[in-house]
């Protein structure tokens, strides 16, 4: 919404620079965007006369004008060809500067020496929005009454200073001039009047005789009015109005057509003129319309229309998409004669479905989905009426058919002052309360105990006490209430079980030296063929958002790692070599799809590792990155979430290298899985380099963790005694399924069993190697000796060599 | 046998001058004090002198006993310290050589900011909630006073599943579970935060983002406890000097509403390119929770009242860490991310 400010002042005094004013209707909930200055640095363009137009003598392209500025007369060439002698045009002098700060200078043009420009509307105005279509090209031509030596600024409205207004939702009464001015005479104390309506109905005949006005869905359409203009005399409307329009950002048109834009954007009511004499049988009928029904809309377009949509229709077809745009076989043009004005309320909802279902926005849908003042609409009818026969330019038929099923009655309730200030927690004396309401032009009504309002029936979004202790505090100020703290009852803080492992998990990926990352939700599925995954793989089953953002992302993930690869991707082109990267984050399942209930969001946490194991410094080892730094990692991950227990088993994940993959089961459920990258996998994402990749299902793993208080058990108080060991056992056999019966068999007094070397080489066998192990015997309550030590590590020896078939190495 | 014992202090001094090592030091200690050592001899030979000579020449055996011990102790120990120095020396590193560094791990510049906020929030007593992405309409909109077609969904563009599910376009639908888990009326204060998801694209919106929900419910709490909490949360995030201003505003779900501004963090309210020359940046949406809301999620508002906010995190991250480009967090550049 903009708001000029002159436009302003015909309704309600005040003296604050627009600076200042719009900084008060900021701080009472009427958000000021912006403070524009059009044509601001305009400078030396000055209104003159064409007394003659030459040709040039050197120059077959260009003209020599001679241009009478009233007090002098300069010499100007041009390349324009629309100039004649007679016309006014904007001329800027030497010195000049234009709308884009161009600067105009006296220069010679093949010996003709021209003391400035003629200018376009676009040299003038920068953007010509405004501007009528067939003024835009050439040198822009001015009324022929125009004075001579005039700054164009004032001639061309262009002196105003327009209030830019982002206004919220619920205030439709500021979507317009007038509304503003409400609120400024609230702020300033001084009361906005509205225009004065002294109508002069002239014409011949009654209205309600020359057309009929049938309503068939009253909730839709709350009122309709019509007034009927004949001897309608198409042309332009005066400049003072053209200007305020331009300056409201409206484009001018004709004059019916000025009119009603003109009193939309003064009194917030949208207008519809129709060429009376096109309406079948001179009725009007407000109606839904047919499934399939079509109507070419002013803008050109045929649009199919449905029965969710709400028409006005003459006897035969639609004539306008009711509150949204006007029909264009019944539009007024040069040739009308009698007009039919409209000024109706439509439903707000059904007209904002209406106008999304069409992709057609417009001054007036905007307004009516917020909703107009229906008590307005008949005052609103005359006051265009007024404006068009003040110009001249039709005579009014008596009369007004107004149909108006049922009366839109202002919202009427009592409040308390004690509950507004307990409310806001404010000591704002019921006087006050009373004054600013009045103001707001509320009918204030104080009884004994309450206070009794009637809202004007612009406010329909007042409708409780709330919304008087919303009036109130936005008036009075909310830097005037003063600021408490809450008191209740101690309580302490805390987060959910979920929260906490998650930030725990954050931890310890932090301490592993592993940056976070965060990626979008949505995905694509050409990523399931990217992770090799088979056709009736459950990720596959992922959820499909109606209307995506771009083709990029049109479902929702249902794994992190594709997110996680694109990022390693991105990295690895940017350079970013060595990677230790993870998120955590949720991935969307549906239980059914179509989705009809809420799919279940579960919490992983997926990383991957990428080059070298250490930094690039001289003193780090070169290795890189393998599968058991990110086995590692998950071990180090679960250890630190309290979890003692879990198996590793061979796992086949698509995805991963089919000999280099595991998973780490707790409790039966496998919840983490650890791989190198599938070459194939990686080809597909354009990573260059192995990747090693794991994940962490943190739902399933939740009911395990131990993330809060752990239970101490005393060190031990005796020593232990370490023996080791070292088989040589064939290739085959897995060091897990070993370390596992070597756990079993060592008796009670094993407390902890190491693998700290693996050899296959020379001087093992060829298909075996030998694997060490550090075991650890000790006893709770005395100190072992050698001797009782030899009869568990015998048998432990004995009981691996034959289960695996391994001979103690020597 | 004065005579000798002269004889015997005169060399013996005179070597252990003369013994540049440690190992020589140790040498002379064996030949003069030794089991075969000359001193050891001497006291060996007592047996043949005059018994009333032995006392006096005894006495001078230990002196001179006495007096070598400590002196070649002496020389032992700044030997001893000579060679060490020597060795250490020879040690001698390039002190300027890098270390051998530990990769740091780091959270995402949003988890820190949002650890921030909850930290404050924790602080003043409030509980973590949570609420599911993909939510439904009745939840993201219709209990929060945002029937269908109301024009207030036009602030929020959202991402369809079908009809009845959407992803949440806010936190807000995590008021009203909250208060729904809850006895009817008993107080509550709460945030939740939450990936939210809105369709639209550039360098100030990302269509995922976070959002922290707020919200306090209990018997008179009132807009002026909206005002001194959100107060304390903007010092506590933005530092005690940050001046914040409450704004008349709108959201269906709360009522009066207001926008929370803070003193521009980068020109300290003077008017810079970040707050568009106003000096203030808009921080948070906040409000006195609208009766039907409370009364949708079964609270009585003649009971209780409440006051609700929230707040974009990457906006806070942005301000509290002076990041230009919101589409920075999610693309993920580990050189971006090491910044934190």
């Amino acid at each position: 919404m903009r708001a000029p400010v002159r436009w302003l002042k015909d309704y309600v005094n005040f003296d604050e620079a627009p600076e200042v004013l719009g900084e008060r209707l900021t701080m009472a909930g009427i958000p000021v965007e912006g403070i524009e200055r059009p044509c601001e640095g305009l400078r030396n363009i000055v209104t003159g006369l064409i007394r003659s137009v030459d040709p040039h003598p050197n120059a077959e392209r260009l003209s020599v004008c001679q241009l009478d500025l009233g007090d002098k007369t300069v010499k100007i060439v041009t390349a324009a060809t629309n100039v004649r002698a007679g016309q006014i045009v904007p001329v800027a002098l030497s010195g000049a500067v234009l709308a884009d700060g161009k600067i105009i200078e006296s220069a010679d043009f093949r010996g003709v020496l021209s003391e400035g420009m003629l200018c376009s509307a676009e040299e003038i105005l920068g953007d010509t929005k405004i501007i009528a279509p067939e003024k835009r090209e050439g040198i822009y031509v001015l009324p022929a009454d125009t004075q001579l030596g005039q700054d164009i600024r004032p001639v061309m409205g262009l002196d105003d200073v327009t209030l830019e207004f982002e206004l919220t939702a619920n205030r439709a009464d500021c979507f317009s001039v007038l509304g503003i001015a409400r609120e400024i005479g609230v702020l300033s104390g001084n009361k906005a009047v509205r225009p004065l309506l002294n109508l002069q109905e002239n014409g011949q005949g009654k209205a309600v005789e020359m057309a009929t006005i049938e309503i068939r869905e009253p909730d839709l359409c709350k009122r309709f009015c019509a007034r009927i203009l004949t001897n309608v005399r198409i042309g332009e409307s005066p400049l003072w109005m053209q200007h305020r329009l331009q300056a409201a950002g409206m484009r001018p048109i004709s004059n019916v057509v000025d009119v009603t834009n003109f009193v939309m954007l003064e009194l917030g009511l949208p207008m519809h003129a129709y060429d009376y004499s096109l309406l079948a049988k001179h009725s009007i009928i407000v109606r839904r319309a047919v499934d399939g029904e079509k109507l070419t809309t002013l803008d050109g377009v045929k649009r199919e229309l449905n029965s969710e949509m709400l028409v006005i229709a003459d006897a035969l077809q639609p004539v306008g998409i009711a509150g949204v745009m006007g029909g264009l076989a019944t539009e007024v043009s040069a040739s009308t004669k009698t007009v039919l004005l409209e000024a109706a309320a439509f439903y707000g909802p059904s007209v904002r479905r209406t106008s999304r279902g069409l992709g057609l926005r417009s001054e007036a849908s905007g307004r009516f989905e917020r909703g107009v003042d229906v008590a307005a609409i008949p005052l609103a009818i005359d006051r265009a009426v007024q404006l068009l026969a003040e110009m001249g330019a039709c005579d009014v038929v008596p009369g007004i058919i107004d149909v108006y099923p049922k009366a839109v009655l202002p919202a009427q309730f009592d409040f308390t002052p004690q509950w507004i200030n307990r409310y806001l927690g404010s000591d704002i004396s019921a006087d006050t309360m009373v004054d600013i309401l009045q103001k707001l032009e509320f009918t204030v009504k104080v009884g004994s105990e309450s206070i009794t309002v009637t809202a004007p029936t612009w406010r329909h979004d007042v409708t409780g006490p709330v919304d008087i202790a919303e009036e109130v505090s936005r008036i009075y100020g909310y830097d005037n209430i003063p600021s408490t703290r809450p008191v209740g009852p101690l309580h302490s803080g805390g987060a959910s079980r979920q929260n906490n492992l998650l930030d725990t998990a954050r931890d310890l990926m932090t301490g592993f030296g592993f940056c976070e990352t965060l990626s979008f939700s949505f995905s694509h599925p050409s990523f399931f063929e990217h992770l090799r995954l088979p056709v009736d793989s459950p990720l596959r089953n992922a959820i499909p958002i109606m209307n995506p953002i771009t083709d990029e992302f049109p479902i929702l993930r249902t794994t992190l790692m594709a997110g996680l690869l694109d990022t390693v991707a991105r990295n690895l082109s940017r350079k970013n070599e060595d990677l230790k990267i993870y998120e955590v984050g949720t991935t969307h399942h549906a239980v059914r799809l179509p989705l009809d209930t809420h799919p279940e969001e579960v919490y992983r946490l997926c990383g991957a590792m990428v080059g070298r194991r250490d930094g690039t410094e001289w003193c780090h080892s070169r290795d890189n990155v393998d599968f058991f730094d990110a086995k590692g990692t998950v071990e180090s991950l679960l250890t630190g979430l309290g979890i003692s227990e879990w198996k590793v088993a061979a796992s086949q994940a698509p995805w991963l290298h089919p000999g280099k993959q595991a998973d780490f089961i707790v409790d039966e459920v496998a919840v983490a899985t650890v791989g190198a990258l599938h070459p194939s996998v990686q080809e597909a994402f354009g990573i260059s380099r192995p990747v090693y990749l794991f994940k962490v299902n943190l739902t399933d793993l939740s009911p395990h963790c131990n993330v809060g208080a752990k239970a101490y058990s005393p060190l031990p108080k005796y020593p232990s005694i370490t023996r080791d060991m070292a088989l040589v056992l064939p290739d085959s056999v897995a060091a897990a399924d070993v370390l596992a019966a070597v756990r079993n068999a060592g008796g009670e007094l094993l407390v902890d069993s190491r693998l700290f070397d693996v050899y296959t080489g020379d001087r093992v066998e060829k298909g075996t190697r030998s694997l060490a192990i550090s075991l650890v015997f000790r006893a709770p309550d005395r100190t072992l000796t050698d001797e009782e030590v030899d009869a568990p590590m015998g048998k432990l020896v004995q009981h691996i060599e034959t289960a695996f078939a391994a001979k103690l190495r020597s | 046998m004065e005579q000798e014992l002269q004889r015997i202090r005169t060399a013996a001094f005179g070597e252990l001058e003369q013994a540049q090592d440690v190992a020589a030091v140790s040498e002379l200690r064996v030949k003069v004090l030794g089991k075969k050592g000359d001193l050891t001899a001497v006291l060996r030979g007592m047996g043949a002198m005059d018994p009333a000579e032995r006392p006096r020449i005894g006495q001078l055996v230990n002196d001179l006993r006495q007096d070598f011990e400590t002196a070649l102790n002496a020389r032992f120990e700044l030997l001893k310290e000579a060679e060490l120095n020597k060795r250490l020396a020879a040690e001698k590193i390039d002190i300027t050589l890098p270390g051998r560094l530990r990769e740091l791990g780091r959270r995402h510049p949003l988890t820190l900011a949002l650890d921030r906020i909850k930290a404050v929030f924790l602080q003043m007593g409030f509980d973590i909630e949570e609420g599911p992405e993909v939510e439904s309409d009745y939840y993201n909109f219709e209990a929060l006073n945002l029937p269908p077609d109301h024009p207030a969904r036009d602030m929020q563009d959202s991402f369809y599943i079908t009809e009845q599910f959407l992803l949440r376009t806010h936190t807000s639908p995590v008021q009203v579970r909250t208060m729904q888990s809850q006895q009817p009326n008993s107080p509550i204060r709460m945030i939740a935060p939450g990936k939210v998801y809105r369709r639209d694209y550039d360098a100030t919106h990302s269509p995922m983002f976070q959002q922290v929900e707020g919200l306090v419910v209990g018997p008179d709490i009132c807009f002026a406890d909206l005002k001194g909490t959100l107060e304390l949360f903007c010092q506590g995030i933005f530092g005690d000097s940050v001046k914040v201003r409450f704004r008349p505003s709108y959201f269906p779900f709360t009522e009066p509403s207001a926008e929370v501004d803070i003193s521009c963090v980068i020109c300290k309210g003077k008017g810079c390119r970040v707050c568009k020359g106003t000096g203030w940046l808009e921080i948070l949406g906040s409000g006195m929770v609208h009766p039907k809301v409370l009364e949708m999620s079964n609270y009585d508002p003649s009971q209780v009242s409440g006051f609700a906010f929230g707040m974009g995190v990457e906006r806070i991250a942005m301000l509290a860490f002076g990041i230009d480009d919101m589409r920075l967090f999610y693309e993920n550049d580990v050189r971006f991310l090491r910044r934190f």
